[in-house]
């Protein structure tokens, strides 16, 4: 078998597990992109000639952390956990767990009277967590260096600080605002399950947080904003080469 | 033979298992446990079955064994209802003998709450407290008793004071001067929430 | 970048009479004095000439937050507010608010430690400080605006994670009885006025920088961990408030009220707090529930959850929904805040229909947050409604006030305790309408200063809790005999010190209180069960010296002093042993400067230190024993005139008293007699400078 027929074989099973041979769903996802068709084909006979292959997340990951609204209290410790115990430093500004922005008005972010969520509102607290998004991972598909790779076993989708370059693309296609950006250190970052033991879990006082097996969350959250990311042409072309047929 | 040896080491394993887990459930939830419940569990679970003689025998010997190979979990005097068990992981020695006099004695209860309190803390006990959980007793069950302890001899020792939001207080005056009681039932009553 | 952990390196500076913005090195010029509180009294003490009042442009006001705020450290969100005091009689003096909520974390997330404000805006202006853009902006829109439209407005245009610490109208109108709040429910009494009298309406900051841990990061979340696994519930009180199956103790004075059954009724759905096992770290947020303190057990069906600073697990405030009130009032249904925030509205009246545990008096609850929480109210540890009270039942109120002013007011609804009543008092004192809203704005000082009001009474009547000038005691002698008493000569107000009740209240039994005061303070005669009090000994000494100078810490590392410090734990495995040198280890890892308990404690004594000689050097006096460190007669005298330390009384012997403040004084270093600090004292502690300046004065012990 060539490497064109082996990963149609594998996609195959892959995709048909995840219902992603649906026409609309990849057309969405390349409208959102900006990307046009016609710069895609151009492109395709550069892939089938067996270059470089992109790096393409088709793992799922094991584990994701949910979060309860009602039992959140506003405190912060999670933001704060996550890194003070993995950088060394307060700062919940690039928290991988993301509260503050929704703590005083909740996710619309403006106050609209007392219907509002958060503490002037009704008191909701919305918490925002990374849906580990399955295939197709939007972060990891934006990223022109492949530096959001799977990390086994929990195949958590993690940023690889070595390939990252800071172009902050990766924040750009998150529906959900998700990445963070350690400008001290010129690199994204973003929700990686801490190997397990999330420190969020951990340290939430009020057990607004828990560690479960991964389920998708991807259409049952409402988005923050509009993803405004480029997809890598690379990238591009072997999403056609996967799913042309 | 050895099959059922085998079988047999399993079930025991099994048993001993939710024993130790019964006790401690129980205890996180602020309750004792007794063997007939254990057992009756066991019986319910289908992990013990058969004949009831045998079942009986092995339970026994589980319990036992469980008993010896757990630290924190403890066996109370029988004080004719059978014995008690607990876990001190999840419960205080204190909280077993609100319980166990729970079950025998209520009117030794009160007392001994109130003299406790009034030796150890010091301070003499709101009648509220006895409403709540774990006395749960009611207004009228309440007041029942104190009418009783009244006239007893033996529970001479508890008086009343009112505070001046109108509730009462009882303390022990082998431990508190009835003053100092009622200074007490006053600071915890009304004075702590002016000094906030 | 900082230099060290912990602080972020920069003291902000805003000159509002010239506009100029500049920065100063924190751990260069300040670290010695930590930030908080010592920031504060040392900026006064070099920048603040003897004579200055509180209003006078040349006055300083000083945010300052310490290394700790900001970090994980739990208990750290706290702002100390320095400055002249507008209600300090009848000399203004230094003295501190204390501001919680999200102000700490953002400004050192923003790059600051402390912000220094000086002069006067010829205008209305607010601050922004979003990272290291900083500016003053105009104002004039939001003058004249409440706190929370103030917060909503600048939240609009600086984004929904800005923190906005502002005044209301009664900072505006320079009612001293006003304070400056953030984060909805988060006051610090007593500044407002400072704040509007330099037109500053507000300063709104926002942050996304780090604070960081000099230590290794493992080392640190073992230190926060170890501190978390020893909290009990607010002010450390370790014990559950009744019987609980994981418990060996429980007292109806503990704050720990959270238990299976006991559920945050108004959270949609419902959620039982659950068991609250001390060694659970995930349930510390259920332990404490402030307005069911308070409020009684009712408040449970409207309990939605609780609230509080950044960064702390324990969330004092309580957050309720009471529908009752949109109604009735015409108010907001949610609210929140603790202790005498929480009271305010009922604070007035002398009792309700219902009961101190009715709804009525949740109500008035509801409506007194309202309005004290928008105009920018301060109740001076609730002493503004005692007065009132007194006034009021004295018929001094009737007298005082023409026929008009008096019969504008609907006395027949305050006699009903109807809350509604509020409505007609507390605007009226925020916007200065009429004698009697002004002279209760004034503070109790000037208020009996302008009505020709006797001081000796109000020092008579323990009802009023009145201490000295102008400011009520705050934890005395009441509760702990001569260690309370001491505390409370000490500051220019009420000395917001809790590190001695938070101890004697946390609800452990008295042998093993005991025990404890045995290894902190040398001898387990250091404290006394409540009532059955004993003679001053050197234990009690050590005690106050102890509680004063951890309460200057706390404020001046950013550590929560109705949390701390931790003697006491609920691990009966450690027989029920917290650790006191939690603060001296959270210190020295997250900034990287390695200090013992001792060390961190002269540290603490330095700033006390400071404090004791600002006053010293403006009340041009160092006969601090009879001119400043007062004790009221309340504290001598038995309604029944029972002899001091007899069982059930809480009085104290005058002779004893003195003795009390003779040990006190020598434990400090202090001359004797006059409780004016030596000259080595000064020196010891590194204040040589000051003892020079004060030198030259004569004002020396």
């Amino acid at each position: 078998m060539n490497h064109y027929e082996e990963a149609q074989k594998l996609l195959g099973k892959v995709l048909g597990s995840l219902g992603l041979d649906d026409e609309l769903s990849r057309r969405q996802f390349l409208k959102l992109s900006g990307f046009s068709i016609i710069g895609i084909t151009a492109l395709g006979p550069g892939l089938a000639k067996g270059s470089a292959k992109p790096l393409i997340i088709m793992e799922q990951a094991e584990g994701i952390v949910l979060a309860d609204p009602t039992r959140c209290v506003g405190c912060r410790r999670c933001e704060l956990a996550c890194t003070e115990f993995n950088d060394g430093k307060a700062q919940p500004s690039i928290s991988r767990i993301k509260v503050n922005r929704n703590i005083n008005f909740g996710p619309k972010g403006l106050y609209t009277g007392r219907d509002s969520l958060g503490n002037w509102g009704n008191g909701l607290i919305i918490q925002d967590l990374c849906k580990q998004c399955p295939h197709p991972v939007p972060c990891a598909n934006a990223c022109p260096n492949d530096a959001i790779v799977v990390k086994p076993p929990l195949n958590a989708r993690v940023v690889d600080p070595d390939r990252c370059v800071g172009c902050k693309m990766c924040q750009k296609a998150c529906p959900w605002e998700m990445l963070s950006f350690d400008s001290e250190k010129n690199k994204a970052t973003k929700c990686f399950l801490c190997d397990g033991k999330p420190k969020c879990v951990e340290a939430c006082p009020a057990s607004a947080l828990t560690y479960a097996s991964w389920q998708d969350l991807t259409e049952k959250v409402p988005p923050r904003a509009v993803p405004t990311a480029v997809l890598p042409p690379a990238k591009a072309a072997a999403c056609i080469d996967c799913h042309k047929k | 033979m050895s099959d059922r040896h085998d079988i047999s080491l399993q079930t025991k394993e099994t048993i001993i298992d939710v024993i130790a887990e019964s006790i401690r459930r129980k205890s996180q939830a602020g309750q004792l446990a007794s063997e007939n419940e254990i057992f009756q569990e066991l019986l319910n679970r289908d992990i013990l079955k058969g004949d009831r003689e045998e079942s009986q025998r092995l339970f026994k010997e589980a319990l036992e064994e469980t008993l010896n190979r757990y630290e924190d979990l403890e066996k109370l005097p029988d004080r004719g209802e059978g014995p008690r068990f607990y876990s001190s992981q999840f419960m205080t020695q204190s909280y077993t003998r609100i319980l166990l006099q729970k079950e025998t004695d209520l009117l030794l209860l009160i007392a001994e709450v109130v003299r406790e309190n009034s030796a150890v803390y010091p301070r003499p006990v709101s009648l509220d407290l006895f409403g709540d959980s774990p006395f749960n007793l009611s207004q009228d069950q309440l007041q029942g008793y104190l009418q009783q302890m009244a006239k007893e001899e033996g529970y001479r020792d508890i008086k009343q004071t009112t505070t001046s939001a109108g509730n009462v207080f009882l303390y022990s005056s082998l431990h508190l001067e009835p003053d100092y009681a009622s200074m007490l039932a006053e600071w915890f009553d009304v004075g702590q929430f002016n000094n906030p | 970048m900082a230099k060290h952990g912990g602080w972020a390196g920069k003291v902000l500076r805003i000159d509002l009479s010239t506009g100029r913005i500049s920065s100063e090195d924190t751990v260069e010029k300040y670290k010695d004095v930590l930030g908080g509180t010592g920031l504060g009294y040392k900026v006064l003490w070099e920048e603040v000439a003897p004579g200055t009042k509180p209003f006078d442009p040349a006055n300083k006001i000083v945010f300052g937050t310490g290394p700790l705020a900001g970090t994980g450290a739990p208990c750290n969100g706290r702002t100390a507010i320095t400055t002249l005091w507008p209600t300090c009689w009848p000399k203004p003096l230094v003295a501190s608010g204390h501001m919680g909520g999200q102000f700490a974390a953002e400004l050192k997330y923003a790059g600051y430690d402390g912000i220094i404000i000086e002069g006067k805006a010829d205008r209305p202006v607010y601050v922004s400080i979003m990272d290291k853009k900083v500016e003053i902006k105009d104002a004039r829109h939001l003058w004249g605006q409440g706190i929370r439209r103030t917060t909503v407005e600048l939240s609009q245009q600086f984004g929904p994670e800005v923190c906005v610490a502002a005044i209301g109208q009664a900072g505006e109108n320079l009612i001293p009885m006003s304070v400056v709040m953030n984060a909805y429910s988060h006051s610090a009494g007593g500044v407002g006025a400072v704040m509007g009298s330099k037109n500053l309406k507000a300063i709104a900051v926002h942050g996304t920088g780090s604070v960081t841990i000099a230590g290794k990061k493992e080392e640190w979340e073992k230190l926060v961990k170890l501190h978390l696994s020893l909290l009990g519930a607010n002010n450390q009180h370790v014990v559950p408030s009744s019987p609980q199956p994981w418990a060996e103790y429980y007292s109806p004075g503990s704050r720990w009220k959270g238990s299976r059954g006991n559920k945050w009724g108004a959270s949609e759905p419902a959620i039982d707090t659950g068991i609250c096992d001390p060694h659970d770290l995930n349930t510390i947020a259920y332990r404490t529930n402030n307005a069911a303190f308070y409020l009684g057990d009712i408040a449970w069906k409207y309990t939605v959850r609780g609230n509080g600073c950044t960064g702390c697990p324990i969330r004092c405030h309580t957050m309720i929904k009471v529908p009752s009130v949109a109604a009735k009032y015409g108010i907001s249904e949610v609210g929140m805040n603790t202790c005498g925030g929480l009271n305010f509205g009922r604070s007035f009246f002398r009792k309700f229909p219902d009961g101190a545990r009715g709804m009525t008096s949740m109500e008035a609850c509801m409506v007194g947050m309202h309005m004290s929480d928008d105009y920018g109210l301060w109740c001076n540890y609730s002493q503004l409604q005692r007065d009132f009270l007194k006034l009021y039942e004295t018929g001094i109120i009737k007298n005082k006030l023409g026929e008009k002013e008096f019969n504008s007011y609907s006395w027949d609804k305050y006699e009903k305790s109807d809350p509604s009543f509020l409505f007609e008092l507390l605007p009226r004192i925020a916007l200065k309408q009429g004698e009697l809203a002004t002279a209760l704005g004034l503070g109790t000082g000037y208020m009996l200063e302008t009505w020709s009001l006797s001081e000796e009474e109000w020092k008579k009547d323990n009802r009023l809790s009145y201490w000295k000038m102008g400011h009520p005691k705050h934890h005395a002698s009441e509760e702990v005999g001569q260690c309370g008493v001491i505390i409370n000569t000490q500051y220019n107000r009420d000395p917001q010190c809790h590190s001695h009740c938070n101890f004697t209240r946390n609800g452990l039994p008295l042998e093993l209180q005991k025990r404890l005061a045995a290894e902190t303070w040398g001898t387990q005669d250091a404290i006394d069960a409540l009532g059955s009090y004993t003679p001053m000994n050197i234990g009690k000494a050590r005690m106050a010296k102890w509680s004063l100078i951890r309460k200057e810490l706390h404020d001046s590392l950013s550590l929560c002093n109705w949390m701390g410090p931790w003697v006491a734990s609920p691990l009966k495995e450690r027989g029920y042993r917290g650790d006191d040198s939690m603060e001296s280890m959270l210190y020295s890892v997250a900034t990287g400067d390695p200090k013992s308990r001792e060390e961190l404690d002269r540290v603490g004594e330095r700033i006390f230190l400071l404090h004791r000689a600002l006053t010293i050097r403006d009340m041009g006096t160092k006969e601090m024993s009879t001119q400043h460190d007062t004790v009221p007669e309340w504290v001598y005298n038995d309604q029944e005139k029972r002899p001091a330390y007899t069982k059930g009384t809480t009085h104290l012997g005058r002779d004893d008293v003195k003795l009390a403040m003779g040990m006190f004084y020598e434990e400090m270093g202090w001359d004797k007699t006059t409780g004016a600090p030596r000259a080595e004292t000064y020196r010891r502690l590194g204040l040589a400078k000051v003892a020079e300046e004060l030198g030259k004065k004569g004002l020396l012990g």
